[in-house]
């Protein structure tokens, strides 16, 4: 009890000081350590709908913090991948933005065992977060007990976008209970109502790496899945052969283009008719409505077969550094602005996604939109591997290379057993 | 002269040390630098040779390089015959042949993606000459002339042959530098005597024996230094694939270069993308060595 208190007492006057040298710092500039004045944010939100997302952020640190210039650092393309690159030298070289996005759960845990990150147990006790947020989620957030990183959004990747009309045409109906095995036998209805069944933009490796996911999330849910993720079940395991397998039976049905087609054409494809179904991740839902398409006639959603009690789970998080820190004070300001109510439910809308704090209105939201908030607030959620958040990046590389191969070999063994062998040599320290 | 040389030494030599030792080592992620050597020695080659991708990549990158280096020289030289012996418009075409090479990589890549993309490019054309079954270009899996047939289970992953998806972005690549070869081959025309050709002329020769016995033996240096230096370019070629296909369905168009650059960037293994970069070393140095050992002696003769 009295060392509860001491603690409060403690974190109050961290907070005083803090709150204080921030004032400080605005007509005194000099006293400051290091001088810097300005608050320099990492991410690869580059994107029209990303970076109006990310000035929703800015304009709240600008607000909280009016001293402090608010520096974009962003870097495009990739899907993160030269953002990281930037990234790792920057670390190397001891010279960290004050703050940095990366994905939470494993991706987190490099850097955290690194020691490249700084704990902010303390700041998650004085905000009272641990009350505001799902319990899986916060277990991704977590080693040994401590917090180290801020959550801000959440995607599904588990999402089939359909095309309504072709579906009537080939007398095929989809829902959140439809299962796996069903939806393979309906391919070749679809494919005689004289269309491509479904949409590949395999030109990004991670989207067949993520349909793949989703037939081995339908078929061994989720609490299988987290064990094949620290090779407590070994990736031969019968279920996930049974999803290899009719991941291949499903690749028959993409279109004969997959290879040169990227993502956002291929979701566009479907809302054009070109094919009935995709499978992609919630931020495909922007992406269709920013080219006019509209929910419910032009195009329709269903959670992938099999996994409707599910979320698969996409995120992103900010974390400050341990060591070299420029703005400490300011790092801590804007880590608070991330998780406000307010800010969450204006930033999500605009990233198309769902607001990982409880309590954030939905208001102004669209209906898909709705419906994935609150499957995020009460379904169980697992972490993506196609998107390196599920287990380390070595692993997830390997995943989705061995994807890649499966697409030219369709060899359903050689698969399982590249990943039998790296779940051994690769997860688990 | 001195400086120039330390500097070479340290930040070309020195670095190429330092790759070769971190291939060696054990260090996978950036932000942890674990310089201790791997045991047993070299593994991660051994990792890497086994591995479906680099197989595939290696496979790839000898079959764009002969093809491509056929393609480009045999064009370049075409061209700067038939620009040679014009007698109008000589500098427009010179100029038009050249463009391309003023282009990036990206800019053909895109170019050509929407060229050769199956269902739309030049598919259109085909279907409407009448050809049912037009080719899938980049989508293509087909390993056509392939000598093995893998298993599974022994150390060959891949069919040994010529991915068909490579073929357009051969042809992208040719298009592109095929103009440098003309150049080259241009200015080399350029040093022929004329004497020479009329004194041939006179005696009867045609213009295929003037070109088989005369141009060509001359050209057979340009020849060669165009080769080298399209060899470079064929090796560590990467915006082009990038631009064009990625790395396709079953790596049939991975090349080295973007291994690399996915070990590095996004596996957090720094290790095996050395070792990657090793190996794409070593590879030029087996063709460029011996050219300029060559060159080195022809020098030293002369001097």
């Amino acid at each position: 009890m009295l060392r509860n208190r001491v603690r409060v007492g403690l974190a109050l006057a961290a907070t005083t000081a803090l709150a204080l040298s921030g004032c400080g710092g605005a007509g005194d500039s000099g006293s400051q350590s290091g001088g810097s004045s300005s608050l320099e944010v990492f991410s690869w939100w580059t994107s029209g709908s990303e970076s109006e997302a990310l000035q929703v952020l800015q304009n709240a640190f600008t607000a909280a913090d009016p001293n402090v210039t608010f520096k974009n650092a962003a870097v495009s393309g990739g899907g993160g991948s030269n953002a990281r690159t930037v990234l790792a030298t920057r670390l190397q070289g001891g010279n960290p933005p004050d703050s940095w996005q990366l994905h939470p759960d494993q991706d987190l845990m490099s850097v955290v065992e690194d020691g490249s990150v700084a704990d902010l147990t303390d700041l998650y006790k004085q905000q009272g977060w641990e009350d505001k947020l799902p319990e899986t989620v916060k277990a991704m957030l977590q080693k040994d007990g401590k917090y180290y990183a801020v959550p801000v959004n959440a995607h599904r990747a588990n999402v089939l976008w359909t095309n309504p009309g072709l579906l009537k045409k080939a007398g095929v109906t989809l829902t959140d209970d439809t299962s796996v095995a069903d939806f393979v036998a309906d391919l070749p209805k679809l494919k005689s109502s004289g269309v491509a069944p479904i949409c590949l933009g395999a030109k990004d490796p991670f989207a067949p790496a993520q349909l793949l996911e989703s037939f081995i999330l339908a078929n061994v849910g989720p609490d299988v899945w987290k064990q094949l993720m620290t090779n407590a079940v070994p990736f031969d395991d019968a279920r996930v052969k049974t999803a290899v397998t009719q991941f291949g039976e499903a690749l028959k049905y993409t279109n004969s283009d997959s290879a040169v087609l990227t993502w956002d054409q291929a979701a566009v494809q479907t809302a054009e008719g070109k094919c009935a179904v995709t499978l992609m991740g919630d931020w495909a839902y922007g992406e269709l409505v920013a080219k006019g398409k509209k929910d419910g006639t032009d195009f329709g959603h269903v959670t992938f077969p099999g996994t409707g009690t599910l979320f698969d789970f996409v995120g992103d998080a900010f974390v400050i550094p341990a060591q070299n820190a420029p703005d400490p004070a300011a790092e801590k300001v804007w880590l608070t602005q991330l998780l406000d109510p307010k800010v969450q439910s204006e930033f999500n809308l605009k990233k198309g996604s769902a607001p990982v704090v409880k309590g954030a209105s939905l208001d102004g939201y669209p209906d898909y939109q709705q419906g994935a908030a609150k499957a995020f607030q009460t379904l169980p959620i697992v972490s993506s591997l196609a998107h390196a958040q599920a287990a380390p990046a070595e692993f997830a590389t390997t995943y989705s290379d061995a994807v890649t191969s499966f697409l030219g070999s369709k060899n359903v063994d050689a698969f399982l057993k590249t990943m039998t062998a790296a779940q051994k040599s690769q997860l688990g320290s | 002269m001195a400086p120039s040389i330390v500097l070479t030494f340290v930040f070309v030599y020195g670095f190429i040390g330092f790759s070769g030792f971190i291939s060696l080592s054990q260090w996978k992620r950036p932000t942890r630098q674990d310089l201790t050597l791997r045991s047993p020695f070299g593994e991660t080659y051994v990792e890497m040779f086994k591995e479906q991708r680099f197989q595939a990549d290696m496979r790839n990158v000898v079959v764009f390089t002969v093809l491509f280096l056929i393609l480009t020289v045999a064009g370049g030289l075409v061209m700067a015959l038939l620009v040679h012996h014009l007698v109008i418009a000589k500098g427009l075409f010179r100029t038009v042949f050249l463009l391309p090479y003023a282009l990036s990589f990206i800019v053909t890549g895109v170019a050509f993606r929407w060229i050769f993309n199956p269902s739309s490019g030049i598919n259109v054309w085909l279907g409407d000459l009448g050809i049912d079954n037009p080719p899938k270009w980049s989508t293509d899996t087909t390993v056509a002339f392939a000598i093995s047939h893998p298993s599974g289970d022994g150390f060959w992953q891949i069919d040994l042959g010529i991915p068909l998806a490579l073929l357009p972005i051969i042809i992208a690549a040719a298009w592109q530098l095929s103009g440098f070869a003309m150049a080259m081959y241009l200015a080399g025309l350029a040093g022929i005597p004329a004497e020479e050709l009329e004194a041939s002329s006179m005696d009867g020769a045609s213009w295929f024996q003037q070109l088989r016995h005369i141009i060509l033996p001359q050209l057979w240096p340009v020849t060669v230094t165009c080769l080298i230096l399209l060899l470079h370019t064929s090796l560590k070629i990467f915006d082009l694939v990038v631009a064009m296909s990625g790395s396709g369905p079953g790596f049939v168009t991975d090349v080295p270069g973007i291994y690399v650059y996915d070990m590095m960037g996004r596996a957090n293994r720094y290790d095996k993308g050395t070792a990657a970069a090793i190996v794409l070393l070593l590879t030029a140095c087996v063709f460029v060595v011996p050219y300029l050992i060559r060159v080195y002696r022809k020098e030293g003769k002369s001097a």
